[in-house]
């Protein structure tokens, strides 16, 4: 299996370059990670060096910051050409929503970060527009006492829905430096504890690379390819 | 040592860890740490179940031993720590052996690395600073504008050799 990590944020939104993470992942067992800054000003800083590194792909994706459902849809439309991985910046329960009912949108980052998850509506959406969710395990690594019980409490809620549903799913950590990386085996162990079955676990690891190998050739239109 | 009927033998594996960490960790301090990050996960109950003990640490790798047939547990609960003594750390399973001597052997490195100690000073576009450390190609970087690692908590830069 070939494990993505498929959130990482480098300087200057993290405090790593992409070539130190790179390495960093590289280290913990991944073949590739995706760099999804929200800036959307081209290629991320010192992303060049990190293609260096060898026996790690290294992907140029975007994570969409959006006020509102509209503005979403229009820069999912812009910036579908100029990445190879599309993440919406989750959250607020009418983005949530509003990523789960766009077809460019590759992933939905961090669904569970404030107070909503992406309940029944969004899940039949996501399904329809093949919209991935992200399982951010950062929190759980991060929170600790009363905090994490309630972001527990939310994510199992939306586990039982993403299964419910068969929604693909995703993990990651949303790391910011490369001490918040963890190894697959890791993100597995700690998924399970959420009620995540492995075998679905290890797909969601590799899931982000087939869709990056599907997103880098160039469609004509559905089904055709340029060659 | 008191005995015990052999088939009642309570069996062990061994994790061997490696830390990384800003700062220099003690063995006190990771103690204390991997025992709040148990309780907290699992409770007195899972911590009674796990029994993690760390054998020995040297201030970067370790070997940590618990009750076999938990081990998912106790990666969770080593992958749920991120500050050791107030330092940003993350501890990274290096392999699980069934005896002290295997675990040593195969997954602690006998000798490490001197630091390159050439490179003072990263001036480049966008980061500038002094070099903290610098592990194999990994630079940590001490940066001019404090601003820089606000998001992440941490307190230096990670670089690279082949950002410069």
């Amino acid at each position: 299996m070939k494990y993505y990590e498929c959130n990482l944020h480098t300087l200057p939104e993290g405090s790593d370059s992409p070539s130190r993470m790179a390495v960093a992942a590289k280290k913990l067992g991944y073949s590739g990670i995706i760099i999804s800054n929200h800036s959307t000003a081209g290629e991320a800083y010192g992303i060049d060096a990190a293609r260096l590194v060898g026996g790690i792909e290294v992907v140029c994706g975007v994570e969409i910051l959006a006020a509102d459902q509209r503005g979403l849809h229009a820069r999912a439309a812009s910036l579908r050409d100029r990445f190879d991985f599309l993440a919406v910046h989750g959250g607020d329960e009418k983005i949530n929503r509003a990523a789960c009912e766009d077809p460019n949108v590759d992933m939905l980052a961090h669904p569970h970060g404030g107070r909503s998850g992406i309940g029944v509506a969004a899940a039949k959406a996501a399904r329809d527009n093949q919209v991935a969710i992200c399982l951010d395990l950062g929190p759980m690594i991060k929170l600790r006492g009363g905090a994490r019980v309630r972001w527990m409490e939310m994510v199992r809620r939306d586990i039982d829905l993403i299964e419910k549903f068969g929604i693909s799913l995703m993990i990651s950590t949303g790391s910011r430096s490369h001490l918040d990386l963890r190894s697959p085996r890791e993100l597995v162990a700690l998924a399970a504890l959420l009620g995540v079955e492995r075998k679905r676990a290890v797909e969601a690891l590799a899931l982000p690379g087939s869709i990056v190998d599907l997103n880098v050739r160039r469609w004509a239109s559905v089904g055709v390819e340029l060659l | 040592m008191r005995s015990w009927l052999p088939v009642l033998r309570e069996r062990r594996r061994y994790l061997a860890i490696e830390v990384e960490a800003e700062d220099r960790v003690r063995r006190t301090d990771l103690a204390a740490e991997i025992w709040n990050a148990q309780t907290s996960l699992f409770g007195d109950l899972g911590a009674a179940r796990n029994r993690l003990r760390i054998i020995s640490f040297d201030g970067r790798f370790g070997i940590i031993r618990y009750s076999h047939q938990r081990t998912e547990e106790c990666r969770a609960v080593l992958a749920t720590i991120h500050t050791i003594g107030g330092t940003r750390a993350a501890i990274r399973v290096r392999g699980i052996s069934g005896t002290i001597k295997a675990a040593t052997e195969k997954y602690i490195p006998q000798s490490t690395l001197q630091p390159d100690e050439n490179v003072r000073r990263v001036d480049s576009g966008l980061v500038s600073g002094s070099v903290a450390r610098v592990h194999g190609r990994e630079i940590d970087l001490c940066p001019d504008d404090r601003k820089m690692t606000e998001g992440s908590g941490t307190r230096y830069v990670g670089l690279t050799s082949f950002d410069l």
